[in-house]
This record gives C-alpha cells, sequence and structure tokens, in this order.
C-alpha cells in the first residue's frame, strides 16, 4: 500500500486521493491570448523529477499541494494551500 | 410529525427489529433478544442510531459561535470531545465542527443549535445539515477494532487510535467518519457516511463481523452500556 500523509488526516491510503494536476499560476485574463489559455489548460510540463501538484483527500473534500518526484514517485513533501498563495487561500486553516 | 424513518428502515424491519421511543425518536430497541444482546454489545455489536440528532457547521467563524454557545471543542482536526450533557463535538477540519446528539437522553443540544442558523449564519458559521445526509452506526465490543481492520486502512486500535480520535477515510470503500468514544469497558465507535450508502454499509459492516460472532443490536444494551459507564 502507497501511503500519502495528508496535511490534515495523517498519513493515508493512496487510494484515498485523487491528483488535480500540476500547480500552475493562471494567465494575466487582461491580457493573455487564446495560446497562452490553451497552454494554461491543456498542456502538461510532465517534467521527470520533483513536481508540485495539487492533491485531494475524497472522504474530507480537502485539497492541499504534494511535491512528488515523478521519476521515483517518492512524495517529498506535502502542505496546505495558505503556504503557497497566502491566508486568503481557502481552504480552511485560521 | 412523523417520526424519522433511518435510511435502513427496511434492512432493519427484515432482521427483526422492534421499535420503540429512546431518546426522543423512534429507533430500534432490540432485535428480538435482549439477553443474547447484551453479551454481542460487549463482544462486537452494530446499532443503527440514525434516527437521532446530529448538526454540522463549517465557516470561519465556526469555532467561535460553537464556543460561544457552550460547545467544548477539541483543540485539533479530527479529534471528538464529549460534553458534560453527553453529546460529541468532532472537529473535522479546522473550521468545520460535527456534533452527534446524546445517546442517553432526549437531546437539547443539536436541537438548540440547529435553532440558533441563522445567528450562527451571521457569525460566518454556516449550519450543515447532516441528518438526512449522513446514517449514524455504531460499531461497539471488545472485537470492534479488528473488524474495523477489515474495512479500513487506519489502525483504530489502542494506543494507535485511542479514545478521542476521529479518522475521516475509507470505511469498505466508502467516504465515513469514524470516532472512538469511551463508554468503559467495550470500545465504541461511531460510524458515519453517505445515507445513500447506507444499506451497503450496514450489509458491508455485518458480513465482516460474521467471524467475530458480532450481530446488530438495538438502543436498549447502548443504554445500558452508557449507564454503566456513568
Amino acid at each position: 500500500m502507497k501511503i500519502m500523509p495528508c496535511p490534515l488526516n495523517g498519513p493515508r491510503n493512496i487510494q484515498e486521493f485523487t491528483c488535480g494536476g500540476e500547480v500552475v499560476a493562471p494567465p494575466d485574463p487582461d491580457r493573455a491570448d487564446a495560446a497562452a489559455w490553451a497552454d494554461y489548460l491543456f498542456l502538461h510540463h510532465n517534467a521527470a523529477g520533483i513536481v508540485r501538484e495539487w492533491w485531494y483527500h475524497v472522504p474530507t473534500s480537502f485539497w492541499f499541494i504534494a511535491d512528488r518526484n515523478t521519476v521515483t514517485d517518492e512524495i517529498v513533501r506535502t502542505f496546505l494551500p495558505r503556504e503557497l498563495f497566502g491566508a486568503d487561500a481557502r481552504p480552511d486553516h485560521p | 410529525m412523523v417520526s424519522p424513518r433511518s435510511p435502513i428502515q427496511n434492512a432493519l424491519q427484515a432482521a427483526g427489529a422492534v421499535f420503540g421511543e429512546h431518546s426522543g425518536v423512534t429507533a430500534v430497541t432490540d432485535f428480538g433478544a435482549p439477553i443474547g444482546e447484551a453479551a454481542a454489545a460487549r463482544r462486537l455489536g452494530l446499532a443503527d442510531l440514525s434516527p437521532l440528532p446530529r448538526v454540522g457547521f463549517r465557516g470561519p467563524g465556526a469555532r467561535d459561535w460553537l464556543t460561544a454557545q457552550g460547545v467544548e471543542l477539541p483543540d485539533e482536526p479530527n479529534q471528538a470531545r464529549t460534553q458534560t450533557d453527553g453529546a460529541i463535538a468532532i472537529t473535522r477540519s479546522w473550521t468545520e465542527v460535527l456534533v452527534l446528539g446524546r445517546i442517553q437522553e432526549a437531546d437539547s443540544l443539536c436541537a438548540r443549535l440547529a435553532a440558533g442558523a441563522a445567528d450562527a449564519h451571521c457569525a460566518r458559521a454556516y449550519s450543515l445539515p447532516r441528518f438526512d445526509g449522513m446514517f449514524w452506526f455504531a460499531l461497539t465490543g471488545a472485537s470492534a477494532a479488528d473488524c474495523l481492520a477489515k474495512l479500513c486502512g487506519v489502525d483504530m486500535r489502542e494506543p494507535a487510535f485511542p479514545v478521542g480520535s476521529v479518522a475521516q477515510t475509507s470505511l469498505a470503500r466508502l467516504n465515513a467518519v469514524i470516532v472512538h468514544v469511551d463508554v468503559g469497558e467495550a470500545p465504541l465507535f461511531h460510524l458515519l457516511g453517505d445515507s445513500a450508502s447506507a444499506d451497503y454499509a450496514w450489509t458491508s459492516l455485518l458480513d465482516a463481523m460474521q467471524e467475530f460472532g458480532g450481530r446488530p443490536v438495538g438502543l436498549r444494551v447502548l443504554h445500558a452500556l452508557a449507564r454503566e459507564f456513568k
């Protein structure tokens, strides 16, 4: 069984989680052209190495971020979105 | 007023459940053999508590508002605190709380909190009506943690999962909330999940309980356990 350390629930079976894809900054809506939007929506970097991804714990509907090595499938670190986006970022931390 | 039905009402009736008034609601008294059930509750018993009240609150003001209503909350997520009246407050995250009404006597806390929903809304604590959406079972007895090990990846044994612990996890591949509470000698786990899957959860649990000699039990034995604990 592969274990994912969830920042809310602790270590859990990876089957309780869904990957939400890479953490990518959206383009500036006032300036981005169609190509920039297409790149943001449909193209993935698919890097070999440590990538930053959204993950979702299904039983608690809880989104968080994980650094994962796509070569070894090792989960390096998991943390709350507020660490990247500040206190305004939901979900769920005072 | 029509009494609320359990989401597994048909399964309960098919199993020979005898219904009666408990804690202000109509629920299963026993399954026709009270003496055997008392022993089963110490070994491994499964009770349906779905007709009993429960309510949730979520939002940045949820903790403060509930504390102002006199609810004692655990400090961290995934913990449960039994209130002085017997109700249980469960922190599902930093900003969400689930309150289970007491099983010993008629609920007062959930009704009071639900009646204050508009006031809570102003305090950014948004009420979550958990009664219709979630089934509520209680698994009790010395083999309860071993039985859960067949259905769930989280270690429910002492000391890994002490009294007051909460796991929101997969139970028989259903999303469920599992709460370990103290009723004296026998461990008791409250199990809550999506009411649409209640029949499946009930059947899966009874199936997993077979090898331990487990059986469904009514509220009478749970009341007896709670009284002994007092």
